[in-house]
């Protein structure tokens, strides 16, 4: 099975299985690479009422900017709890299956 | 294991997993306070702002770039931004020799073309368009934001190095100040119709400060008669700390804001430390905030509720945080040597400022060029100040 269908399978899977945190943790920090490679952080100025640039104007300058701010997030605080979250289920699950 | 089991089994996990990640997210953007501000030298992001900031300077492009973004929201940061550069400029120069003829270069750069643009366009090119709404009290109409800063600017350029040109612009700033106090019967002046700020009086005074120091004047009494005016007239009864905002007849416009006073409380203490000491510990302990090891700060005290705006930027509800209030703090905690406040904001700066740097350069694109500037001048005020109170030259 190739890489892509098993992110699928896994994303379809059971929303609270350590594979289905794994596979969210991914895709956010694919999308937020993407993001960043793009330049979206430049936008990110809307926050202090500072336009992103003259020429995006106001409407996409601000949604560039909370697009990156909610995506940059998710990748630091988000998608390593869900790591974390899925590592701990892990641990767990196997405990329990030694009894 | 059953559904509901295993959602539960979930939950725990995320929980669990919360609760160890987000108490250690700080742990990742810590560094010590002297990473952004040390008593001597440089630090590595003053430079670091220092080379952006120069960058804008040397490159016409970028800087107009830069003005018009800033422009569309504020008129007033393309002047502020001005002013906090030259101030850190003559602060970077009395602090690390090497950068001094960068600096005397950009800072006269800057000083020209601000004078030009003043004369060629008037004083309402930097300020925002409600100024032209009414008209000032005081005639002729004069801004003391403008005056005040123009005025430091220039005798910051001295200090740095002598430039007799810019003596007499100097004297006949301080004079028009001066004169203007003494004929206010509240000894305020307006920055905008009718609208007194104590941040431009503050900086106003230092400038005057600095002024008898250059040139031998003496105006101790009129700044001591200030001081006392302000602790008798401008203190939140509430909270302690200086109001922001007045009228001529000297009016509460706007109460303690966060945006304002960390700056009132670094000129304070050029002109009465026990002031600006007083006022800072307040807006430490009224404003200044934590959480999870990242600090930040409030644009009003509990006592004291306004409006967000333009200088507040946009507010975090629930820890009501200030990106403007924030920003400003770093003046205050370098001022008074607050290190454990200045580290904590400068992970914060690092985690939700978004740094970007390119080829040694440092900018934060949450911010702008202005609130960048005021972050190197955090990052290297003293020496001016320190000169000053040493005594006589």
């Amino acid at each position: 099975m190739n890489l892509w269908l098993r992110i699928v399978r896994y994303w379809r899977a059971d929303l609270f299985s350590s594979q289905s945190f794994l596979v969210r943790a991914l895709v956010i920090s694919v999308v937020f690479l993407a993001v960043h490679w793009a330049g979206l952080r430049e936008y990110t100025s809307v926050l202090n009422g500072t336009v992103g640039s003259t020429s995006t104007g106001w409407r996409t300058s601000a949604f560039f900017g909370v697009a990156y701010l909610i995506i940059y997030m998710a990748f630091i605080v988000l998608a390593p709890i869900l790591i974390l979250a899925a590592g701990i289920l892990t641990v767990w699950q196997r405990c329990l299956h030694r009894r | 294991m059953k559904r509901a089991k295993r959602i539960l089994a979930g939950l725990a996990a995320l929980a669990l997993a919360a609760a160890i990640w987000l108490p250690c997210v700080h742990l990742f953007f810590a560094s010590p306070a002297s990473a952004f501000y040390t008593k001597e030298g440089l630090s590595p992001k003053a430079r670091a702002l220092a080379a952006r900031q120069m960058q804008l300077w040397t490159d016409p492009q970028s800087r107009q770039q830069e003005l018009d973004r800033m422009r569309v929201s504020n008129a007033e940061w393309d002047f502020m931004g001005r002013s906090y550069l030259v101030w850190a400029l003559a602060n970077m120069g009395l602090r690390d020799p090497s950068s001094k003829q960068a600096s005397l270069q950009t800072m006269d750069r800057i000083i020209d073309e601000t004078l030009r643009l003043e004369q060629q366009k008037g004083i309402y090119f930097f300020l925002m368009p409600y100024a032209k709404d009414r008209p000032y009290v005081a005639r002729p109409a004069r801004s003391l934001f403008l005056d005040g800063e123009i005025a430091l600017m220039l005798a910051s350029r001295r200090i740095l190095e002598e430039k007799p040109e810019y003596k007499p612009a100097l004297t006949e700033r301080v004079n028009l100040i001066v004169e203007g106090l003494r004929r206010s019967p509240h000894m305020v002046l307006e920055s905008y119709p009718d609208e007194c700020w104590t941040f431009d009086h503050v900086v106003a005074l230092a400038a005057i400060r600095v002024a008898d120091y250059l040139d031998g004047s003496d105006h101790t009494i009129l700044i001591h008669d200030w001081i006392a005016m302000a602790r008798k007239n401008l203190v939140h009864p509430e909270s302690g700390l200086l109001v922001s905002s007045f009228t001529t007849d000297g009016s509460t416009i706007i109460g303690p804001e966060g945006s304002s006073l960390w700056m009132v409380a670094h000129g304070l203490h050029l002109l009465d430390e026990d002031f600006a000491r007083d006022q800072y510990d307040r807006a430490r302990r009224e404003l200044a905030g934590s959480t999870l090891g990242f600090s930040y700060a409030r644009e009003w005290p509990d006592s004291w509720k306004g409006p967000a705006d333009i200088d507040s930027g946009p507010i975090i509800p629930v820890l009501e945080i200030s990106a403007g209030s924030s920003g400003m703090a770093f003046i205050g905690a370098s001022a008074f040597g607050d290190e454990s406040l200045l580290a904590s904001l400068n992970a914060t700066i690092d985690f939700a400022g978004f740094p970007s740097r390119k080829k040694g350069a440092l900018k934060y694109c949450a911010s702008n060029q202005v609130g960048d500037a005021a972050l190197l001048y955090a990052a290297t005020l003293g020496p001016i100040w320190e000169k000053v109170k040493a005594g006589p030259k």
